[in-house]
């Protein structure tokens, strides 16, 4: 349907383009001919084409952090049915673009939490059957700034309000087990890559023959595992959850052998054995705060280093950084859930990781490790219009994302929530130019008018605070 | 000391000391460090030199309001702070030590009144044998050098109170440490640090069919009975009665009556802080301070505030939504909330290891991300001033004032700023770590 659609899309302005370009400059004569036929086009789109109309949003005025390592002060992000259409200065905006003010905040990319639990509600297997788009958690998720989340091998969009096309990409990780306490499994994994690489030589070689000798028989698949399979083809990315060095060298050495890129998850003596890890390719999912004390008996430096993420980044090893707790742990210590995600990120920072990789630790990393860098982690042309509109630098321990939009549409507000709208409230003065609902054209903007309106939304937002206060006092 | 990591072959492992542990083995998770040879005995007092710390920025923090000094120059001499002052104007004497931190800044050591990580095991310290056990002591415990007190060190948490658990309503008496010293007389600040009361909360779980109306008369028999003791030695002392029978195991309460010391009490919920405030505070007329605070103990907070019994928030820092909580699904600071109902006196603990020790200021980062005023200082207050002043040792730490203890540390930043990193430590003007030699940071 998609397809058909995006189909009759060009169709039209192609059509519609055509005429224009062709007939650039016009005699009067002429002028009456061209009007008619545009009017027939009209026609035409009105009868066979009932596409809804194209949906304008736009964040103006904030400081755009486009997570690529460029900032564009005061710049306009504007999208177009989802997609970033322009990133600039004095942006032409459609009149019915929805706009969004972020002046004096800054705008990143919305956030990608390689693996979260409970953001998505009860979600499991069949996401778009099972996620609930109304969870407090989803809210608590984009509150954090999360607009893209890892579960189980999926690639996830918090979209709030609706389960379509939530999903963009999946089956993404085949998961291996190499441990040190059971050789025997190690030397079953290999086994398995050995037999299915020679599968593939062989399947390839076939390919090439068959279509000169038809009746040439296919390899036989006996003994080919079919993760191991779809590694090697490129078709999931293997996945490991390991922490010990020698464990850690062990899958650089079978990633190298076999060639394929691993992805770790844990990588607490990663920072050992970084040099080994980069050369085999190796992508690293680390908690930076995870506490492990080095065995005493251990002549080599071991353990868990506040340093790790430092270290692994100057050895080109692209970092993903999770909390230590993924799901939403407000009940037990607070700072240490996934609702913590950018002071976690911190830790990263204190033991030496440049801020820029700090940011991309949680933005385009993981969007890569999960083959979905084309959509979200960064704010560039053509990708999704995903963002955060944040009070600060988003990994300073203060800073409040204030507004996350996904696809375009504003899906969180901090003053409309429950949760975290008591704290620091907006100045009244950056509410005035609030998402317009959008039942008339924006853009012009009546200072007159505009200062009355902020006036009566002040006068309502002290009733509310008043009688916030008397209900306090009533507690206390 | 120094306590460096391990090196590796390949970099010339530097022969490693036998690192002992009294002990043995750590229920805390920490990073094992081994000594270096190299490293020079910190145990020992070192030769009093001046020292002249340069920084862009030094916090003060005084009593109240916001109080630092850019590019400011810091004088120590003997162990103690000479002087804190602009760079510019400040002569520094001949023969000190000069050492330049470019654009660091200098903030007065943490001090954490809910510490458990002093001692080899847990086991050490929640010695319940009754319901109340005022005579038992923590310092019996406690072991220097630990990796843990180490970690400590390494996240600028200088001085601690290590206490007892909350397995009983009274659990002993705490002792008041300086954490980075290898030696338990140089750590020792002052002991009885203070008396632990835990009144509910965790004693329930040990006295199987006691609740809270028979711990509260336990408990209360227990004080009457101590401050009897400690009345019949004051009237003595004053010349007006007989010498009393010396009972070792109400002395506590003689420190008590006399001030020397506090009552740390373990309370959370509303009705168990009023417990605290009415019967120990008003009822007794003892210093006490609200430790481990959290939940909803902040409704009394402005009556804590009126009858000086300060706030001590940890180890959660928020609370969230339901039933009894009544906040309407919004999720609250707790230390925002002592703050909002009137509270001028919170401080932060961690209640180590429940939270690493080494993380008390992410403890007064939370508070502040959750709505904790810092507009004027007040984060970095509670982990230094009003800790040492909750405790009675403000006269030696919890500010750069002149006279006081130099205890120093010297981060990349904001100290709350978990991005920030502490690169120099100084506990009376020793320095006890450096990360440029250590290189493994916290």
């Amino acid at each position: 349907m998609i397809l058909i659609q995006r189909l009759l899309t060009c169709c039209f302005f192609a059509a519609l383009a055509l005429p224009v370009h062709a007939v650039p400059f016009q005699d009067e004569g002429g002028d009456a001919k061209k009007d008619e036929k545009q009017d027939d086009k009209k026609d035409d789109k009105k009868d066979d084409d009932k596409k809804p109309e194209d949906r304008w949003f736009a964040v103006v005025g904030g400081d755009v952090y486009t997570g690529t390592g460029a900032v564009l002060r005061g710049a306009t992000v504007l999208s177009k049915n989802g997609k970033i259409e322009k990133i600039d200065f004095d942006v032409y905006m459609p009149p019915e673009t929805k706009t969004l003010d972020a002046t004096g905040y800054r705008v990143y990319p919305g956030l990608v939490a390689i693996s979260s639990q409970g953001l998505l509600g009860n979600s499991g297997g069949d996401f778009e059957d099972t996620i609930d788009p109304f969870n407090s958690r989803m809210i608590l998720g984009l509150a954090t700034g999360i607009t893209t989340t890892g579960s189980g091998s999926s690639a996830v969009k918090l979209k709030r309000f609706s389960v379509d096309d939530m999903v963009i990409n999946d089956k993404i990780f085949s998961i291996f087990s190499w441990s040190n306490r059971s050789p025997r499994g190690k030397y079953d994994l290999r086994e398995k890559f050995k037999n299915t690489s020679e599968y593939l030589r062989q399947y390839r070689e076939w390919e090439k023959k068959v279509k000169d000798q038809k009746d040439l028989a296919e390899p036989s698949k006996k003994n080919v595992d079919g993760s191991c399979l779809s590694v090697l083809k490129g078709e999931t990315t293997a996945k490991f959850v390991n922490n010990d060095a020698d464990e850690l060298l062990g899958i650089a050495r079978l990633a190298q052998e076999f060639g394929f890129r691993p992805v770790i998850e844990g990588a607490q003596e990663a920072w050992t054995v970084a040099d080994e890890l980069g050369r085999a390719g190796a992508r690293v999912i680390l908690t930076p705060r995870d506490r492990r004390p080095k065995s005493e008996l251990q002549a080599r430096e071991g353990g868990t280093s506040i340093e790790n993420a430092a270290i692994l980044h100057r050895a080109g090893i692209p970092i993903a950084i999770v909390p230590s707790t993924e799901g939403v742990d407000l009940g037990g210590i607070a700072g240490r859930d996934i609702i913590h995600l950018p002071i976690e990120v911190g830790f990263a920072v204190r033991g030496g990781l440049p801020e820029q990789a700090a940011l991309e630790s949680i933005t385009i990393t993981p969007a890569r490790i999960m083959g979905v860098s084309h959509r979200v982690g960064t704010l560039e042309v053509g990708k999704d219009c995903d963002l955060i509109v944040t009070d600060g630098d988003v990994l300073h321990y203060k800073s409040f994302v204030q507004y996350a939009v996904v696809d375009g549409k504003q899906v969180y507000d901090k003053e409309r929530e429950l949760f975290y709208a008591q704290i620091r409230p907006r100045p009244v003065a950056a509410e005035a130019k609030k998402v317009d609902k959008g039942e008339t054209a924006p853009v012009k903007v009546d200072p007159a008018a505009d200062a009355e309106k902020k006036d009566g939304e002040k006068k309502d937002d002290e009733g509310k605070d008043e009688e916030k206060k008397d209900d306090e006092k009533k507690d206390g | 000391m120094k306590f460096g990591r391990t090196r590796t072959l390949a970099t010339g492992r530097r022969s490693l000391r036998f690192a002992f542990f009294v002990g043995a083995c750590m229920a805390t998770v920490a990073v094992g460090f081994a000594q270096t040879e190299q490293a020079p005995r910190a145990g020992e007092k070192a030769a009093p030199t001046g020292l002249a710390l340069k920084a862009r920025k030094a916090l003060v923090v005084g009593a109240e309001g916001e109080s630092f000094v850019d590019n400011a120059l810091v004088l120590v001499k003997d162990g103690k702070i000479e002087s804190v002052g602009p760079a510019r104007t400040t002569v520094i004497p001949p023969g000190y030590e000069v050492i330049d931190c470019g654009t660091r800044w200098i903030a007065p050591g943490f001090v954490d009144l809910h510490c458990h990580i002093a001692a080899g095991s847990l086991g050490d310290l929640n010695d319940t044998v009754y319901m109340t056990n005022p005579e038992l002591h923590a310092s019996a415990a406690v072991t220097p050098n630990l990796p843990a007190l180490k970690l400590a060190v390494a996240g600028g948490v200088t001085t601690v109170l290590f206490i007892p658990g909350s397995g009983s309503n009274m659990g002993g008496q705490g002792i008041l440490l300086k954490t980075g010293f290898t030696k338990f007389e140089d750590m020792r600040i002052r002991d009885p640090g203070s008396l632990k009361l835990a009144q509910a909360g965790n004693p329930e779980r040990w006295a199987i069919g006691v609740g809270r109306s028979h711990m509260n008369w336990n408990t209360r028999n227990t004080f009457e009975r101590g401050l009897a003791y400690a009345t019949m030695w004051e009237r003595f002392e004053q010349g007006l009665g007989p010498k009393p029978e010396r009972n070792i195991q109400w002395d506590i309460f003689r420190w008590l009556k006399a001030k020397k010391t506090q009552v740390s009490t373990h309370t959370q919920r509303y009705q168990v802080v009023l417990a605290t405030l009415t019967m120990v505070r008003v009822g007794f007329g003892l210093d006490v301070y609200i430790d481990h605070g959290e939940w909803f103990g902040s409704k009394l907070a402005a009556y804590a505030e009126e009858i000086g019994v300060n706030a001590i928030i940890g180890p959660r820092e928020v609370d969230v939504p339901s039933f009894s909580l009544d906040t309407d699904g919004a999720i609250l600071g707790i230390a925002a909330s002592y703050q909002k109902n009137g509270h001028t006196k919170i401080g932060f603990n961690t209640d180590s290891p429940v939270v690493p020790q080494e993380e008390l200021s992410v403890q007064a980062a939370v508070a502040v991300r959750y709505g904790f005023d810092d507009s004027r200082q007040d984060s970095m207050r509670g982990l230094t001033y009003v800790p040492a002043l909750t405790a009675g040792i403000a006269h030696r730490v919890g500010s750069l004032a002149p006279g006081k203890d130099a205890d120093l540390i010297v981060t990349t930043g904001d100290p709350l700023d978990p991005r920030s990193s502490v690169e120099i430590v100084f506990i009376e003007g020793r320095r006890v770590y450096d990360a440029a030699v250590e290189k493994r940071r916290w």
